[in-house]
C-alpha cells in the first residue's frame, strides 16, 4: 500500500524558489541592459583604450649642412633597448639581469625608469646598444620579452669639438622645457637642442613626429596596426659657415683657450665660430652619463660656455677704434690733429701711463692706432667725454646682443654716468672716461660684438646683424642686411687706414701679416688685474696675463671677411692674438676652394 | 538493465533540449575564447617597422590546443552518465546515499591527503587520462544526502535542532572542498542546504537564524583560511568605492595585510575591470563572434572558464545574453516546476536541491561577471569549459529527468 505523502507545504515553497529564480534573472538583464546599452558606449571606449596604444614614430632630426653641403650634423643609425615596466611581473629580476647583460648599473636603469614621463612608457634602458647588446638582447627574448630592440637615429657631428658651439648639441628635453609652451606636444624624453643651432632652430630641426595606432593584446605585444601616420623628416639647414675654415680655426688656436669668430663684413653670414675649450657634442647624443656632465658643469675653464657670445671682456685697446670713430665724427680730432705722448699724462690729479715708458712723441691718429697709444687716447676721451663716448660705442652695436641666431648671447656694457647711479649709486668721476678711453674700467664686450665692429668699418660703415642659416628645407632665409649706423666716408677712410698701418707699418699687429693680402687689424689686451699686481707677480703666473685681443677684417679693400680673435691669458694681442688671426686668415685665404665659395654664394 | 518503455515518453524533451543547445552555445564560446595563444614574445620595432613581412609574423598567433574538442568530449561523456543516471530509479540511489556519502568524504580526504598540487590547489584527481574535480560530483551526492534525510522526517514543521544531523553531514564535505582549496564550490552547498530544508518543513524563523549563523560562521572561517588571493579579492570587491588615500582606506590598510598575488602584478581589480569592460563593450548586438577585443586579445582573464558569459556578452552583445539567460530560466523553472510535480517528497528535495545549486552558479557567475559580486571559482553549468563541471551538470540534469519522468510511476 502506498503511502500518499503530504506534498503541499513543499509545493508552496518551490514556488517561492522558483519566481526568486525569475526575479533574480530579470534583475541581471536589467543589469546588462545598463551595462551594454547605456553604457555601452563608454566601455567600448575602455575597451578601445585597453586595446589599442599609441606610439610615436620618431621623426628624423634635419641635418645641418655648410654652404658648399658639407654635413655638419646628421643623423647615424643606431639601437635603443627599451623596457615597459608595467609588463614585468618580477621588474627587479629583469633589472639585475640586464645590468648584468648590457654593463648598465642598475641604479641607473631604476632612475630611468623613476624619471620617465607617463606610466606605460618604455623606457629606454640603453641607448646606442653595440651590435653586441642587441644580440644578446635578442637570444633572450623569451626570457625576456618585455624588452625592444628599436632603430634610433643618433646626432652625429662630423666636427667634433670644432663645431660644438656653433652646432650645439641636443639631450633629452628637460623638465623644465616640458612645462614651456616652446616644447608644447613634445614628449618626455624625446631629445630636443640644448645648446647652439640645435637649440635655436629646434622647432625645425625636429621636423613633425608620426604615429602609429597599434592593437595590443594583454601581453602588449602587437598583434595588428590601426593606423600609420608617417613622420615628417626635420628640415635640412644650409648653414653659412664652412667646414674647412671651421676647422682651421679651431686649429689656429693650438689648444690654447680662446674664441674666434669670422663674418662675412658685406652680409653678416658667420663663416666660422670657435669657442676653447670646447666639448664633443656626440657624446651628449646618447644621454651624457651623469659624471661627465658634472665634470663638464665643474670644469673651471668651462668648455660648455660659448666664448664668442657669452665671453664679457675687456676690450682693452680694440677700443681705440670705437674711440678714433667717435672723435673723428665728432671733430675733437682729425685725421691731421697732433698729440703728444710723454710716456704718462696726468689729468684730474691721477697719473695715466703709456705702455711705452719713453713715450711716442708727437703723435697723429694714424700711428696712435698703429702703436696703440694711451696717451693720445686719454686725451680724445677727455675732449669726447663719457656722453659721447657711449654713444658712439652703442652706435657700433656694443651694449647690446648683436641678434646672432644662437641662444643667451650676451650684451657685454658700456658704462656712462646714467648707468652708474642707476647700479652703483654712485655719481660718475671725470677720471673713469680716461681709462673708458683705453677700453678699461667697466667696458665689457663680446667677441662677437667686436668682430661686427671691425666688418663695420670694413664695409663703409654699416653694421651687420650676424647669423648662421641661410635656408630651411631648401628655403632661403630673409635676413637684415647690414645697416648703416651713419658714418662719415672720412672718419671710416681714417680708421681703415690706421687698422692697416697696425699690420702694415710697424705697428702692434705686424704678425697678422700675409704676403699679397692687405690685413687691416686692431690688437688689444684685456687686463684681468692691476698693473701693480701683475708687476709684483714677476709675470710668472699665466693666470693673471691679459687676454690677448686681435680684430680686423681683409683684404683692405673690398673686405670678404671680418673677424675677432680673443687668447685667453695670451698677453700682448699683438703677440698672442695676432699669430692666431694670421694662422685662420693664410688658410682663409689659402683655402681656394673657401674663398670661391664665399665668393660664389653672393 | 531494462527500462520501462513508458519512462521514455514522459523525458522533458524541452529540458533535455535547452541544455544540450546551452552546452552548443558554450562550445562555439570556447571555440572563439581559445582561438588564439596569446605567447609573449619580444617585438622587435625595427622588425615591425621594417616591413609587412616581418610585422605579420611578429605578430602571428599561435594555435591553442582545440579545446572546444575535449569539451565535445567532455559533452559526449556527460550524455553518457546522463544516460545511467536516467535509468537508475532516483529512489534506488537514495537508498545508496550513505554509501556515496562515506566514500566521498574519504576520496576528498584521500585528495587533501595525497593529491597533486596544480597552481597550488588539490582540486584534481588523476583516472589515467583524464583527470576529475571530485568536488563537482560531491554536489550532487550532498544533495542526495540532504534530500533523503529530510525526505524521511516526517514532521509537520521542522527547528534548528532537525536540522543539525544533515547540516553536520553537509558542513563536513563543505569544509573539505574549502580546504582544497575551492572555495565557490564548497559554498554552492549552502544554498542547496537552505532551499532542501526549506522546502523539507524549516520554519521560516529558523532558517533565518540558521542564514545569520551560517553567514557569520562562514565569514570568519574564510577569512582565517582564504589565501591572499582570496581576501584580495574580497577586500578588492568591498572596497571598489573606498579611496585607498581617504580616511577608510587608510584604516582598512592597517588591519588588512593583503600581500598581491604572484605574477598578478595589474592589481585585484583587474579581472572584475576588464571583464566589465567586455561586458559593456559588446552594447546591443555585440562585436561579432570572434571579434570580441577583450576575449581575443587576451584582456579577460579565465575567458574559457569562468568568464565565458564576458565573451558571450562581448560578442554577441545583449541580444545574446538575453537568450542565453531565457535558456538558463527556461531551464530552472522547467526543474522547479519538476519538484512540484514530483512523486515523492524525496524526489522533490532532491530536484529543489539540484536546481538550487543550479541556479546559484548560474546567477552568481553572471552577477559576477556584470562586476556585481566578488570574484569567485565558479563555473558557468553547461557554458563553460570544464569536464567535472560539465559532468556536474549532465548528472544533475539526469537526475532532474529520473524524478520528472517516474512521477507517473508506482
Amino acid at each position: 500500500m502506498r503511502i500518499y505523502e503530504d506534498m503541499r507545504l513543499a509545493q508552496a515553497r518551490v514556488a517561492v524558489l522558483q519566481y526568486s529564480v525569475v526575479v533574480a534573472c530579470a534583475t541581471l538583464l536589467v543589469v546588462f541592459w545598463y551595462l551594454q546599452v547605456l553604457r555601452g558606449r563608454h566601455y567600448r571606449e575602455l575597451a578601445d583604450n585597453n586595446q589599442s596604444r599609441q606610439i610615436p614614430i620618431q621623426a628624423p632630426r634635419g641635418p645641418m649642412l655648410d654652404r658648399s653641403g658639407v654635413i655638419l650634423a646628421e643623423n647615424r643609425a643606431s639601437f635603443s633597448i627599451l623596457l615597459r615596466p608595467e609588463d614585468c611581473p618580477n621588474l627587479d629580476a629583469i633589472i639585475a639581469s640586464l645590468s648584468r647583460l648590457l654593463h648598465v648599473s642598475e641604479s641607473q636603469i631604476r632612475e630611468r625608469i623613476a624619471r620617465r614621463g607617463a606610466p606605460f612608457q618604455l623606457v629606454v634602458v640603453k641607448a646606442n646598444a653595440s651590435e653586441q647588446d642587441v644580440a644578446s638582447i635578442v637570444a633572450r627574448r623569451l626570457e625576456l620579452p618585455q624588452l625592444e630592440v628599436n632603430p634610433v637615429p643618433l646626432r652625429s657631428y662630423p666636427l667634433g669639438p670644432a663645431g660644438a658651439h656653433a652646432l650645439g648639441r641636443v639631450g633629452e628635453i628637460t623638465e623644465r622645457q616640458l612645462g614651456s609652451d616652446d616644447y608644447a606636444g613634445v614628449h618626455a624624453g624625446t631629445l630636443v637642442g640644448q645648446a647652439g643651432l640645435e637649440a635655436s632652430y629646434n622647432r625645425f630641426l625636429m621636423g613633425r613626429e608620426g604615429v602609429r595606432r597599434v592593437i595590443v593584446n594583454s601581453h602588449g605585444v602587437e598583434v595588428r596596426e590601426e593606423k600609420h601616420e608617417e613622420a615628417v623628416d626635420g628640415p635640412r639647414l644650409e648653414l653659412t659657415l664652412v667646414a674647412a675654415l671651421q676647422r682651421a680655426m679651431e686649429q689656429a688656436f693650438a689648444r690654447r683657450a680662446g674664441c674666434g669668430v669670422a663674418i662675412d663684413p658685406r652680409t653678416g653670414e658667420v663663416l666660422a665660430l670657435v669657442s676653447r675649450p670646447s666639448f664633443d657634442p656626440n657624446d651628449f647624443s646618447t644621454g651624457i652619463d651623469p659624471t661627465r656632465w658634472a665634470r663638464l658643469m665643474a670644469d673651471p675653464d668651462t668648455p660648455l660656455i660659448d666664448r664668442v657670445i657669452q665671453g664679457q671682456y675687456s676690450p682693452g685697446s680694440l677700443f681705440k677704434v670705437v674711440m678714433a670713430t667717435a672723435a673723428l665724427e665728432e671733430g675733437v680730432v682729425t685725421p691731421e690733429t697732433i698729440l703728444h705722448c710723454a710716456g704718462q699724462i696726468t689729468l684730474y690729479g691721477n697719473v695715466f701711463h703709456c705702455h711705452r715708458a719713453q713715450g711716442h712723441g708727437a703723435i697723429s691718429l694714424r700711428r696712435a692706432l698703429a702703436e696703440s697709444c694711451n696717451v693720445y687716447f686719454y686725451q680724445v676721451g677727455v675732449r669726447l667725454a663719457i656722453g659721447r663716448i657711449a654713444r658712439y660705442a652703442q652706435k657700433l652695436g656694443l651694449g647690446a646682443p648683436t641678434g646672432l641666431d644662437l641662444p643667451h648671447e650676451m650684451s657685454g656694457l658700456i658704462p656712462d654716468p646714467e648707468w652708474k647711479q642707476r647700479v652703483q649709486g654712485k655719481p660718475w668721476y671725470a677720471g673713469e672716461t680716461v681709462s673708458v678711453a683705453i677700453g678699461q674700467g667697466q667696458v665689457t664686450v663680446t667677441p662677437l660684438q667686436m668682430a661686427c665692429v671691425a666688418a663695420c668699418v670694413a664695409n663703409g660703415g654699416r653694421l651687420p646683424k650676424p647669423y648662421f642659416v641661410r635656408a630651411i628645407g631648401g628655403v632661403p632665409q630673409p635676413h637684415t642686411a647690414p645697416q648703416p649706423v651713419g658714418l662719415k666716408p672720412e672718419t671710416l677712410a681714417a680708421v681703415r687706414d690706421g687698422m692697416w698701418a697696425v699690420v702694415n707699418e710697424h705697428g702692434t699687429g705686424w704678425r697678422a701679416q700675409i704676403t699679397g693680402h692687405d690685413v687691416c687689424g686692431k690688437t688689444g689686451s684685456a687686463q684681468v688685474v692691476s698693473h701693480e699686481h701683475l708687476a709684483r707677480s714677476g709675470g710668472a703666473n699665466e693666470e693673471l696675463l691679459p687676454h690677448a685681443w686681435f680684430i680686423g677684417f681683409a683684404p683692405r679693400d673690398n673686405p670678404r671677411v671680418a673677424f675677432a680673435f680673443l687668447v685667453e691669458h695670451g698677453g700682448a694681442g699683438g703677440e698672442a692674438a695676432a699669430p692666431v688671426a694670421q694662422a685662420f686668415l693664410q688658410r682663409f685665404f689659402g683655402e681656394n676652394d673657401a674663398q670661391q665659395q664665399v665668393a660664389g654664394a653672393n | 538493465m531494462a527500462i520501462d518503455r513508458r519512462l521514455l515518453l514522459n523525458i522533458d524533451w524541452l529540458l533535455l533540449g535547452t541544455s544540450l543547445t546551452l552546452a552548443c552555445i558554450g562550445l562555439a564560446l570556447i571555440a572563439s575564447a581559445t582561438r588564439v595563444r596569446h605567447t609573449p614574445a619580444v617585438t622587435l620595432g625595427a622588425a615591425a617597422q621594417a616591413g609587412a613581412a616581418e610585422h605579420e609574423s611578429a605578430a602571428q598567433p599561435l594555435r591553442e590546443t582545440r579545446r572546444w574538442k575535449r569539451q565535445v568530449g567532455a559533452i559526449a561523456l556527460g550524455f553518457v552518465v546522463f544516460l545511467v543516471v536516467l535509468v537508475i530509479d532516483y529512489r534506488r540511489l537514495a537508498d545508496h546515499a550513505p554509501l556515496l556519502y562515506v566514500a566521498s568524504a574519504v576520496v576528498l580526504l584521500g585528495l587533501l591527503l595525497f593529491g597533486h598540487s596544480v597552481a597550488g590547489t588539490k582540486r584534481w584527481l588523476t583516472l589515467g587520462p583524464l583527470q576529475l574535480q571530485p568536488s563537482e560530483l560531491v554536489k550532487v551526492v550532498a544533495a542526495l544526502v540532504v534530500a533523503r534525510a529530510f525526505a524521511e522526517s516526517r514532521k509537520e514543521s521542522l527547528d534548528l535542532r532537525d536540522v543539525l544531523a544533515p547540516g553536520a553531514a553537509t558542513a563536513v564535505l563543505a569544509l573539505l572542498i574549502a580546504l582544497e582549496p575551492d572555495l565557490g564550490t564548497a559554498f554552492c552547498l549552502v544554498p542547496m542546504f537552505f532551499a532542501v530544508a526549506f522546502l523539507g518543513g524549516l520554519r521560516p524563523r529558523a532558517l533565518l537564524i540558521l542564514v545569520l549563523l551560517m553567514g557569520l560562521a562562514a565569514g570568519g572561517l574564510g577569512w582565517t583560511f582564504a589565501r591572499g588571493y582570496q581576501k584580495q579579492r574580497l577586500v578588492t570587491y568591498a572596497t571598489r568605492y573606498v579611496s585607498p588615500e581617504g580616511w577608510l582606506g587608510r584604516q582598512l590598510a592597517r588591519y588588512v595585510r593583503i600581500e598581491p598575488r604572484a605574477g598578478d602584478h595589474r592589481g585585484a581589480g583587474y579581472q572584475s575591470r576588464q571583464s566589465r569592460i567586455a561586458v559593456g563593450s559588446g552594447g546591443f548586438l555585440g562585436r561579432g563572434y570572434g571579434q570580441g577585443g577583450q576575449s581575443q586579445l587576451g584582456y579577460l582573464p579565465a575567458r574559457h572558464t569562468d568568464f565565458i558569459f564576458s565573451v558571450l556578452a562581448e560578442e554577441t552583445g545583449f541580444v545574446g545574453v538575453s537568450l542565453v539567460l531565457a535558456l538558463y530560466l527556461t531551464l530552472l523553472w522547467r526543474t522547479f516546476e519538476t519538484a512540484r510535480r514530483a512523486r515523492d517528497r524525496l524526489g522533490a528535495l532532491l530536484v529543489a536541491g539540484l536546481a538550487s545549486m543550479l541556479a546559484f552558479q548560474v546567477i552568481y557567475n553572471v552577477a559576477m561577471v556584470a562586476g556585481l559580486v566578488p570574484i569567485k571559482g565558479l563555473p558557468l553549468p553547461l557554458l563553460s569549459y570544464g569536464g567535472s563541471s560539465t559532468l556536474f551538470a549532465f548528472m544533475a540534469i539526469g537526475l532532474i529527468l529520473n524524478v520528472r519522468m517516474r512521477r507517473f510511476v508506482n
